[in-house]
Formats: structure tokens, C-alpha cells, sequence
């Protein structure tokens, strides 16, 4: 603690109070962690069924409604799923507020970016 | 970023080597942190070599003979020496413990000592726990009611007290607030400052587990918060480490569940 005001130690325990906002973060990275169970899987085993596959078979195989609507849950589902839990790294580890609120934001920025070039480049296969 | 390693002028250097246990059968080492503030020195971990035979067979008993017989600066805390208080709480042989329920016979080689991990010290095996007890009184470990106090006992059935006490005597009440848990836990070493730690959440589960209190959304809604309750990342090191047999991390659960609950 690099707190140097002189405070009460209830001062200090008690801090900013709750921030209310704990679980929705908590289920959501609960429920993602569960719906990459399946996902993951389902990713491994396309890509093994896929190995030594030529261009228009990969984009044949990747324009079925069903391999495109996979592959767009997965990508929601991973990173939002990587978000929540960097999130929860930079909590814990970094006690630089300025810092730790850069990293958040930054991962946020970067993940929504990520995701969406995903979902644009699998549509784009999936609707030509 | 979080502190790995100790600020150079807490590492640990070698102390000073007393043999007490000349011509002794049964000897025993014990590597015991030194540390006063008064001094401006670092840290240091003094070797007593002692003979088993002049103590009892806890290292409660070992230290006390050091300090009585040995080295009068030696300073802990103790009271009780039988695991009721929870003032002996130390990290012995890198574990932490109550050093009067901790059997000497129970450690190979060298007993090393050091204060329970990353708290302030205030001096040698002394912690300063102040931040501790003032989390514990934030979350306000009192009944609150707002039904008038019946004129009689309030009730509360066999199932109901169980729910307390464990049916094996082992529930949240049995905390005797010796802090082994929250300073065994890494997610305390990080934000101390914010989250509440294994025991400060299972003292709120005691109250809000409890039938005759009548302040269990306030209480949840104290805990509500991303840091003092949602640090915890079930890294079970309380439950592994508590000298009570208690279950912290499956208190902090169940006030996860109870979060999860409320909105569903």
C-alpha cells in the first residue's frame, strides 16, 4: 500500500465502498468459459477434418450456415471470454491505477477490434 | 505492477548462530526471523539450537523457552497455547499455522519461523494486523435486526445453529480470527487494501448464513464489488492453510451463490 494520508484503519478497510458491478462480470466469465468448452472441441476437431484441405474446400466448408455460425459464436464467446479474464489479471497484478486502467481499456479496444475483423473476414467467406 | 520479490531493505539476512543445547540428547534448530524497526537493520533469521528435553513438545513451547531462557528480545504473540485465541499464528516451516497446535516432531530438519506472509511487521514474529481487524469490523460481524427483541431468547432450531456451527463442529463460527488463511491467500498479498480476504468472508457468511439476522441484502449488497469479494479466484490456499479445519473457500461459494441468487 502506497497510501501515505493519514487515514483511520476503518477509513482504509472500508475504501470507496462496494462498486455493485461484480457480478455480471463473474457469470459472464463463467458462461463464456462454458460455451468455449464445446466450441473449442468443436474447433479442434474442424480442423483436424480439415487438414490438407485446398481454399475452396475450407471456404465451401466454412460458408455452411452452420460452420459460419459456430465460428462466429466462438469468436464472441473466446474473446469476450479473454477480455473478462485479462480484465481480472490487470486487477490483480498491476497497483498502478493509471496503468491498470490503460491496460483494461486497452485489451477492451483491442479484443472488440479482434473480434469484429473476425466476424467481418467470416462473413465475407461465408455471404461471397 | 505487484511486488515478487522483497524491497531491498526487507531481505532476509543471515542472523546470529546460539548454541543452547551443548551435551543435550534431542537437538533441534530453529531458524527464527528477526526484525526490529528500531534498529534500521534488515531482517534477519537468528539460528537457537536448543534441547528438546528443556520444552514441551509444541514450537509454542520451543519459542517461549528461547525467549526465556535464550534471547528475552525474541517477540510474539501467544495467549492461550491451545489454539483458542489465535494469537501464535506464524508461518512454520513455510506453512501457515498456530504455533501451539504445531507438534515440533512434525518438522524434518531446521524449524524455520517466519511471521505470516505479507503484512506489515511491527516486530520479529509480531504482524501488524490492525488493516485485518478493521476489515472485520467493516463488515459489521454483529446481529442487526429490525424486529423489536422478543423478551425471551430469539429462536433458532438444532438445523439453524448448523448451519453456524457445522454438524461437525467445524462451521463459520468456529473462526477464531488467526488470519493463517488471508495471509495464505495470493490474492490478499496483492490488494490487501481492497479485497476483504478468506477471513474477513467467512465471518460475513456467519452473519449472513445466520437465520435470526435480518441484514442480508445490506450485507450482500456491502459485498457486491469486483475486489472484496470477487478477488477470490478459489485458489483454496485458506482452506488448506486454516488450524480450525474451517472451509473459507466454500463460505466465499456459497456467498457467490447467494449473489447469483438474488438476481435470478
Amino acid at each position: 500500500m502506497t497510501d501515505h494520508r493519514i487515514l483511520t484503519p476503518m477509513k482504509r478497510a472500508k475504501g470507496l465502498g462496494g462498486g455493485h458491478s461484480g457480478v455480471p462480470h463473474w457469470m459472464n466469465q463463467r458462461i463464456t468459459a462454458l460455451a468455449n468448452i464445446p466450441l473449442v472441441i468443436w474447433l479442434i476437431y474442424s480442423v483436424m477434418k480439415l487438414a490438407g484441405a485446398n481454399y475452396l474446400e475450407f471456404t465451401t466448408w466454412l460458408s455452411h450456415p452452420l460452420h459460419a455460425g459456430l465460428m462466429i459464436l466462438l469468436i464472441v464467446s473466446i474473446f469476450y471470454h479473454a477480455t473478462l479474464g485479462l480484465q481480472v489479471i490487470y486487477e490483480d497484478y498491476i497497483s498502478c491505477k493509471c496503468l491498470k486502467l490503460t491496460k483494461i481499456i486497452g485489451a477492451k479496444l483491442f479484443f472488440i477490434a479482434l473480434g469484429v475483423a473476425c466476424i467481418f473476414s467470416t462473413l465475407k467467406v461465408a455471404l461471397s | 505492477m505487484a511486488e515478487f520479490t522483497l524491497p531491498k531493505n526487507s531481505k532476509i539476512k543471515p542472523g546470529r548462530k546460539v548454541d543452547a543445547a551443548k551435551g543435550a540428547k534431542r537437538k533441534k534448530t530453529f531458524k527464527v526471523y528477526r526484525y526490529d524497526p528500531e534498529d534500521k537493520q534488515n531482517p534477519r533469521l537468528d539460528e537457537f539450537t536448543i534441547d528438546l528435553d528443556q520444552c514441551g513438545p509444541m514450537v509454542l513451547d520451543a519459542i517461549i523457552h528461547i525467549k526465556n531462557d535464550i534471547d528475552s528480545t525474541l517477540t510474539f504473540r501467544r495467549s492461550c497455547r491451545e489454539g483458542i485465541c489465535g494469537s501464535c499464528a506464524m508461518n512454520i516451516d513455510g506453512r501457515n499455522t498456530l504455533a501451539c497446535l504445531k507438534p515440533i516432531a512434525e518438522v524434518s530438519g531446521d524449524v524455520k519461523i517466519t511471521p505470516l506472509p505479507h503484512m506489515p511487521v511491527v516486530k520479529d514474529l509480531v504482524p501488524d494486523l490492525n488493516h485485518a481487524y478493521a476489515q472485520y469490523a467493516s463488515v459489521e460481524p454483529w446481529m442487526k435486526t429490525e424486529t423489536p427483541a422478543p423478551t425471551r431468547e430469539r429462536l433458532q432450531s438444532p438445523e439453524d445453529a448448523d448451519r453456524l456451527n457445522g454438524t461437525d463442529g467445524k462451521g463459520p463460527s468456529g473462526c477464531i480470527l488467526c488470519f493463517c488463511c488471508s495471509t495464505s491467500c495470493p490474492s490478499y498479498w496483492w490488494n490487501p487494501d481492497k479485497f476483504l480476504g478468506p477471513a474477513i468472508l467467512l465471518n460475513a457468511w456467519r452473519w449472513i448464513t445466520d437465520t435470526r439476522d435480518e441484514a442480508t441484502g445490506e450485507r450482500l449488497d456491502q459485498l457486491d464489488d469486483a475486489f472484496k469479494l470477487y478477488r477470490c479466484h478459489t485458489i483454496m490456499n485458506c482452506t488448506n492453510a486454516c488450524p480450525k479445519d474451517l472451509n473459507p473457500a466454500k463460505s466465499i461459494a456459497e456467498i457467490k451463490k447467494l449473489m447469483v441468487e438474488r438476481q435470478t
